[in-house]
Order: structure tokens, then sequence, then C-alpha cells
């Protein structure tokens, strides 16, 4: 940083920042440490302060071979989502930011129209469409719903890492003898990698959580967030919040998993 | 150099100058669409794109052409009718419309004000610290149920909220659930990273060079902020506010977990058109009117963005 | 010696309507230090992206060792290029990066790093390089690191895309030296570009010269310099004085713009055109000095070129730039005489 801008720095304001950030991450956290403090509590109906406490719920989670399907759903939703869109995301973020073509700047803008669109409603869509198709709903029509939102936001994500790419280097390598296979995968996929990281973490981690485009398209096969939800408006359930807080849990490990990770091989 | 300055491909992809006019304009139009697959970045670009018409066009298209059949039919292929929207307006459906956008404008500049700060410090104070963003990104990840469901908890009776002040000054607070403000405050909660990121690399596009000169000149925080900051930063910010507009007014599990359909927002109405009444028809015609909606206000904002200047922060 | 490498025969290259370069004909000689020169816009990245083989002649034939070549690709032709940005690969350590040719050719690991540090030595860096990343490398070594790996792929013809823009002045003039001694040392042909007809001078063989797409002059240094084939490849050198004439008579010459008249020189045959003195051409005269032409003014600003300095001269309707080797002193304000001799001119068609 230069020194120009430290002298122009309002300390006070700063400190304003600051103080304002932990106050949102406050107001982020604390319905999560709610949830998480009301799976430790013993009685039915949650009351505070607690005064007793148990791992009965985690318990009657672990033990529930329903919960557990619904986490296999939830996980081969997301594995496969994952899979199939950093591949697509790759050739599409190559055609958003490597290449220079005609029709490229409308592709930029239709390939994102999904993100922008309610999904609630996308996924009522969807499976009105389905039926028309005479496609029943279940895990495959969840997996594609997914894709419908997820691709846009990974091919985003890989994009920003391929625009820092010099294009030039590619040609270097070509230049110097390399196939085109070789060129992809000696020079291309290396040099993108962080990012093709960070968007399979945001594709695993965004079909996991999800909930609007889920509940419509599942059918019969219902994801952990479907499954909670149908609890939540059934009327209280302890197992609610034990079984929110195993997959808040799982997501946070595997985001600063990943994170860590991804630091730890940029280091070697 | 006078050329597409971006990127080459390894091939040679320029569409060559043809020769000559020869043969039929029909022809020339289909030599015109080979050469157009030539270019790396057009195949590249296909299956993304097939997944953007199977899963996007083709429903939303399917919705629309739904909301033009006869009421409770199953089938779409009956004479187009516009009854579905004139019930629309004559059985109220509007007042739920009318609660959408306004909890969608309410939600949208409630989260321009919290978010700026944040996203200011996010590009210029906090620069390096990966460890706030993802602290911020997470809960993007968490379903936003379990997160709801999480307010439900702090702020029911003898919830964390209740339970603390009475334990502490015995004091009882009113209940603060199921009500058109606590619907607002779930919004605002679950759609704040849809702001805040954006945002935030709006005001990374700002120069510190700009910055560093308007102060130079004698620039008030106040004026390098309205002179300089806001207009900068403005792509970032605007599609900040479109996307928490456009998803607020398509939410639906905040009004219904928190707000305990204290209002009715479209998307329940929408809902229950498909699902309880089983009124295909009358659900597609108010999905048309919300993709109308948003169609005009994406496709509005975007067709003005420049993606690569924004992205490539160069 | 005399072998020619590399022969263009009308080659152009269009971008939709737009001519990139234009009926192009040029050889190079084997084991030569060629350059191509021109300002940015002027075609020559075109023409090496064709020489290369990344991009194909719209019309007309590339021949390398007397074999057409347009239609190979540029991983199977034997050339190399050492691209402005470098193009180093990031993800991989400098001795990985020198070794990427040999690696695709199925060398042993071995082989590859004995001649990877062989290589490194050629370029004055250390062993120690070897296992550095290319972030690590200051602009210069990644240069030498760059050139590496180009010998690496031992090509018949290495080209370079103004490798050397980015650096400071000092280092460019280190490694320019440097280049040219490796090309020496290795005889191998040498294609260079660049918008610098400085660095041209200092290394090549020979020069041509682009403007528009299209060559204008061919030549070695000392044809450039002294018998620019017209007033854009003498501006190009560096400034110049420049006065549109007409012929008067044998001899002399009308300045249309301000009516002077001066001494041509001896062996134009034009009538009318652009006569060309370069500042370090014209002197200025003591007392008792004379020369071809003479014309009188006042000295109008100083600027110290290292070495030299150069002086704005007020004359009649003009000014004109003189260098001289500094310790002569000038004040400006001065009063003095310029003069220079017939043959230091050159007469050059508009």
């Amino acid at each position: 940083m230069s020194a120009t801008e430290t002298a122009y720095r309002n300390r006070k304001s700063e400190k304003a920042i600051r103080v304002w950030t932990v106050v949102i991450l406050l107001f982020i956290y604390l319905p999560m440490v709610a949830v998480f403090i009301a799976s430790f509590s013993k009685l039915r109906f949650f009351m505070f302060p607690v005064k007793a406490w148990s791992l009965d719920w985690y318990a009657s989670v672990f033990n529930s071979i329903e919960i557990r399907d619904y986490l296999g759903t939830s996980l081969l939703i997301a594995g496969v989502v994952t899979v199939v869109s950093v591949v697509l995301a790759i050739a599409g973020a190559l055609a958003f930011a490597r290449y220079e073509w005609k029709g490229r700047s409308l592709y930029q803008k239709l390939i994102l129209l999904p993100i922008f669109f309610p999904q609630a409603v996308l996924g009522l869509a969807i499976l009105l469409w389905s039926s028309a198709l005479d496609l029943s709903p279940g895990w495959q029509l969840a997996v594609f719903a997914h894709l419908v939102w997820i691709i846009p936001i990974v091919t985003l994500v890989i994009s920003i890492q391929v625009y820092g790419f010099d294009p030039s280097v590619e040609e270097a390598a070509y230049d110097l003898g390399a196939s085109r296979w070789q060129v992809f995968t000696e020079v291309t996929l290396p040099i993108l990698w962080p990012g093709i990281f960070s968007g399979a973490l945001f594709a695993f981690l965004l079909s996991w959580g999800n909930f609007p485009l889920s509940t419509f398209t599942t059918g019969a096969e219902q994801t952990v967030p479907v499954w909670l939800y149908a609890k939540m408006v059934a009327g209280y359930s302890p197992q609610v919040p034990a079984l929110g807080s195993l997959t808040t849990l799982l997501a946070g490990l595997v985001l600063f998993g990943g994170y860590w990770l991804g630091r730890r091989k940029a280091k070697k | 150099m006078n050329m597409p300055s971006k990127s080459y491909s390894v091939t040679d992809s320029s569409p060559e100058r043809l020769p000559e006019n020869r043969g039929s304009a029909l022809n020339i139009r289909v030599r015109n669409t080979l050469l157009w697959f030539r270019q790396p970045g057009a195949l590249l670009s296909l299956p993304a794109l097939l997944i953007f018409v199977a899963g996007f066009i083709g429903p939303l298209g399917l919705v629309v052409i739904y909301s033009l059949m006869p009421e409770r039919s199953f089938a779409f292929n009956q004479l187009p009718t516009l009854e579905n929207f004139v019930t629309i307006f004559q059985e109220g459906y509007y007042i739920s419309y009318a609660w959408s956008v306004w909890l969608a404008l309410v939600s949208t500049l409630i989260l321009i004000v919290i978010c700026w700060p944040v996203a200011y410090g996010l590009s210029r104070i906090f620069r390096r610290s990966m460890i706030l963003t993802l602290l911020l990104v997470l809960p993007l990840f968490v379903s936003e149920n379990v997160r709801l469901f999480g307010w439900v908890l702090t702020l029911l009776n003898h919830g964390i909220l209740d339970g603390t002040t009475r334990t502490l000054f015995g004091w009882e607070l009113p209940d603060m659930l199921y009500n058109a403000p606590v619907t607002v405050l779930g919004m605002v909660y679950v759609y704040l990273p849809f702001m805040l990121f954006p945002m935030s690399l709006g005001i990374s596009m700002v120069p510190d060079a700009c910055r560093e000169a308007a102060f130079d000149m004698g620039a008030t925080r106040w004026q390098v902020f309205k002179e300089v900051e806001l207009p900068l930063a403005m792509p970032g910010i605007m599609i900040g506010c479109l996307l928490s507009f456009v998803l607020v007014l398509g939410s639906i599990s905040e009004a219904k977990i928190l707000g305990g359909q204290s209002i009715i927002m479209i998307s329940h109405d929408i809902e229950t058109a498909f699902t309880y009444a089983q009124n295909w028809p009358l659900g597609s015609a108010l999905s048309t009117l919300l993709i109308l909606l948003t169609a005009v206000l994406v496709i509005g904002l975007l067709s003005r963005l420049n993606l690569d200047n924004l992205l490539s922060r160069k | 010696m005399t072998e020619s490498i590399l022969e263009l025969q009308n080659v152009e290259k269009y971008f939709g309507d737009f001519v990139a370069v234009e009926r192009i004909n040029l050889e190079v000689k084997k084991g030569e230090f060629f350059t191509i020169v021109g300002p940015s816009g002027s075609g020559k990245t075109t023409m090496i992206r064709m020489l290369v083989g990344m991009d194909k002649p719209s019309r007309g034939d590339i021949l390398m060792s007397g074999e057409r070549v347009n239609d190979v690709p540029a991983n199977r032709r034997p050339t190399c290029m050492v691209f402005q940005s470098l193009a180093l690969f990031p993800h991989k350590t400098v001795g990985e990066n020198i070794e990427f040719p040999l690696k695709l050719r199925g060398e042993t690991k071995n082989n590859r790093k004995t001649r990877a540090i062989q290589l490194l030595e050629q370029l004055h860096l250390t062993e120690a390089y070897y296992a550095k990343k290319v972030s690590e490398c200051s602009g210069g070594e990644k240069q030498r690191v760059a050139l590496a790996r180009a010998l690496a792929f031992d090509p018949e013809i290495l080209f370079f895309d103004e490798p050397l823009s980015a650096l400071d002045y000092r280092l460019r003039k280190t490694l320019e030296k440097e280049l040219k001694d490796i090309q020496r040392q290795t005889g191998k042909t040498f294609v260079y570009i660049t918008h610098s007809l400085e660095e041209a001078m200092v290394m090549s063989d020979r020069i041509s010269i682009m403007r528009d797409g299209r060559i204008v002059q061919i030549g070695t240094p000392d044809e450039i310099y002294n018998k620019p084939a017209n007033s854009f490849v003498a501006q190009f050198m560096g400034e110049v004085n420049q006065f549109n004439v007409t012929r008067q008579d044998d001899a002399r010459f009308l300045d249309t713009d301000t009516q002077d008249t001066y001494v041509g020189p001896p062996d134009a045959d034009l009538q009318s055109g652009v006569l060309i003195v370069r500042p370090e051409r014209i002197q200025i005269l003591a007392e008792g000095e004379a020369a071809d032409t003479e014309i009188a003014g006042t000295v109008q600003n100083q600027y110290v070129l290292g070495s030299r300095v150069q002086y704005e001269v007020k004359v009649t309707k003009r000014s004109l730039l003189v260098e001289t080797m500094i310790g002569d002193a000038w004040n400006v304000g001065e009063s003095v005489r310029l003069g220079w001799n017939s043959d230091q001119a050159f007469l050059l068609a508009r």
C-alpha cells in the first residue's frame, strides 16, 4: 500500500466499518447459533435459557434410516451436479472469457439469466415442463434443475480465472510442439485449476443447500432441505435443529477444508 | 494492432474474406453458419447453451403457453384465451403482486444501506481477508429454511432474545414473529450475500489512483464518495440491486416461515395454483406476469453492462 | 551462408475487409539476424503470427528451406517464438519451463535436466534457478528463461515478438548485446520484430521496415541509415529536419514553404521532394567557417541528451534541430549560423 493512501485514509470511518462488519457477522450467525443451541436442548419444545442438555436428537438423527436416505439423495445430487456443471462450465467459461467470437456478448448475458430469476418459480416451471415431456420427478430431474441454476454460477467463477490468463501461454506451448490436447492438459487446465476448484466447491455446496428447486423437482426422492422444510411446517421437531446443525457444519467443513486444501496446493 | 485485441485461437478462426458472391443467398447463409461453428468459442458455448435452452427457455416458454389455456386444463393444445389474466385482476391476485413488489423494494433499499460499509470494507480495508469472505459466503450454502428457522428460534416467545431479556432483566418482549416487518427481516437476511458480493465487486473497480487524485484536488470524503466511488461502482451496485429485487420478488420461504402467512407473496399464489388448486393455467398466468416483470428489469440492466470490464478487473 | 531459409512470396492477410499485410516478398538467409521494424499497426505482428504458424496467410506462400509451409500448424513447424509477454508457464518452475519442449519429445528426465542446466549456464543463470518459480524471477531473468526454453526446442528459426519492450533502458541494452552474442554462438537464424529502429540497428544483419502492411525498405543497418528509401524511413530513425523543395537549377533547391534556397545533394535526380538533413549533420558554424548551405538563426531551446546536446534553432519561418557533442555551449537567445554540406542531405520522394 502506498504511503499517500495511508495518509488519506480516515481512521475513524475505518473503525466504524470494522464495527459494522462485526455487527453484520453477528446478524448472519445469530440464527445459525440459535439452531445449534436448540439441537442440544433436551426438551421437546425449545425454551431459552436451556435447562437440560442432551444429545438425544443427534442420536435419533443418526439412527433414522429415513434421514440416511435423504442424506444419500442430497449427496448423490450434489455430486452429480458438481461433476457435470464443472465440465460444462470449463467449456462455458472459455467461451465466456477466453475466445473472441461472434455472438459472445449475447452469450455472456443469456447464460446469466437463470441467476436472475426466482428459483421457486423456475422449479415449478421445470416441473411443468417435465410433466409435458412425460418425465417423472426424481433425483435426475432435481440434478437437471440444479444444473440450470448452478452452471451459470460456476461459469462465472471459472471465467474470473480465465480473464487473468494470458492466452499467449497456450500459443507458446503449441508453438513448442504440443498437440492441442497437450496444450489443454499441460497448460490450460493447471492454470485454471484454482478457479475450477472454487467452482466445484460452489457447485457442491449450492446444490447441497438448495431448497426451492429441489422441493418441486425431487418428487418422492426428497433431499435434506426439503425434508427439513416439511418437518418445520408440520410442527416443531427437535430433529430439525439437529439435522440443520449437521448440514451447516458439513457445509462449513467443506468450505473451509476446501479453502485450506487450495492454499496448501498453491504454496507448494 | 487493429485486430480483436483479446485473444486468438490456436487455429485460424478469423472469418476470412470470402470469395466474391457466387451461388444463392441460401448457400451463403449455410456457409456463414458453418463458419460460425468453426469458432472455438462458439463450439465451447454449446453445452451450456443447450442446458440453458432445455432448462430455462423451454420451461418458461411452456409456462407462457399454458397461461393462455382455459382454466383448469392440463393440456396445452387448446384454443388460446386470456381468461386467466382476467381472473387475476378480478380475484384480487394483484394484492400479492403489490405486496411482493413493495417488500422487494423495501428489502433492496435496506440491503443497499447495510451492505455498503461491509462491501466497502471487503474490497478496501480487509482486502486479503479470505476468512472474512468465507464467513460471509457460508450462509449461501446453508438451506434458507434452516437459517430462517434459526430466526424463529431466536424471536420466539421464550426464544433466544425473549429468554435472555427475561432472565437478565425480567422483561417480557412482545410477540415478534408472524408480521410484515419480520418477513422483511428474513428477506434481508437471506438475500444479503446477493447484494454484498456484486457491490463489493463494483467497489473494487474504483482505482485507488482516482480516489487519491480526487483527495489530492481537495475533495472531501463525501465528495469522493459521490463523484468518484459511487459512479464507478455503479455497475456492481446495480447488479446487486437487481439480484436482490428479483429474488425477493419471487421468494416464498420467508413469508411462510417467518411471516406465518400474514403476507401472501406472489410465489405462494403460484405454488397454490399449481399444487393444491390444480389450476395450471392460472398458475402459469401468474408466473407469466412475474416472468415479464423480471425480464424487463434484467434485460434492461444486462444490455447496458460490459461484463468483460466488470469481471476482468482490468 | 547465402542459402535462403525463409521466403515469403506475395503474402497477404485480411481480417474481414481490413488488409493487415499486403504483397510481402522477402527472403531471410540461413544464420542471419533479420529484423522487421514498424510502428504499431504496421502489420508486423500479423507477419510474425503467420511466420510462426498461428495464422494462415490469405494469399501467397511461405517457404521454409524451399518448402511451402502455409498449412503446417505451429506445433509442427521447426520454428519457435519468444513472445512479447514471454508466455512463461506460471504453474511450472524455471526448469520445467525450459524442459517443456524436451518433455513433449519424450526425452528422459536426466537428459532434460542436463540440457536445461546447460542452457541456463549459456544464458548466465546459475543452476539455482532450475528449481525456482517463474514468479520469483526478475524481468531480465524471465527474458533469459524464455530464450532458454526456445533454444531447448532447437528451432531452425527463432522468432522474437518485441520481447524486450517492457524492460528498462539499461537492461534492454545489455540483453540486446547478449542476444546478438547468442545468435553468433549458435549460428541460428533469428527473426526479430520491434517498433524500435534503434534496437534493430544494434543487433541486425538486415532490417526490413514496414508501414501500413507493406515493406518499405529492406537493407543493412548502414543502408537504412545512410540511404533511407523515403522520408518515412528517414524519420523512423529519429527526429530529422525536413524541407519540402522543388528543383530550381542543377544544384539548388527552393523551399516551397519559406522560399529559402538550399544546395542540394549531388546525385539527386528528382525534380521535387523532401530534403532531409539529420540534426547531427547540421553544424553550428564558428567565425570564418563555411558550408554549402548556410542559414542564420537564434537558439530557442536546449535539451541535453546524455553525451549530445540538441538545440532548437529558430530560422526565418521555422525551427531546425541541431545536435552537437556536449561541451560546445550555446546559450538560449544567442544568434548562430547553421550550415551543412550538400552531401549531408538526402532528397527523397514525397
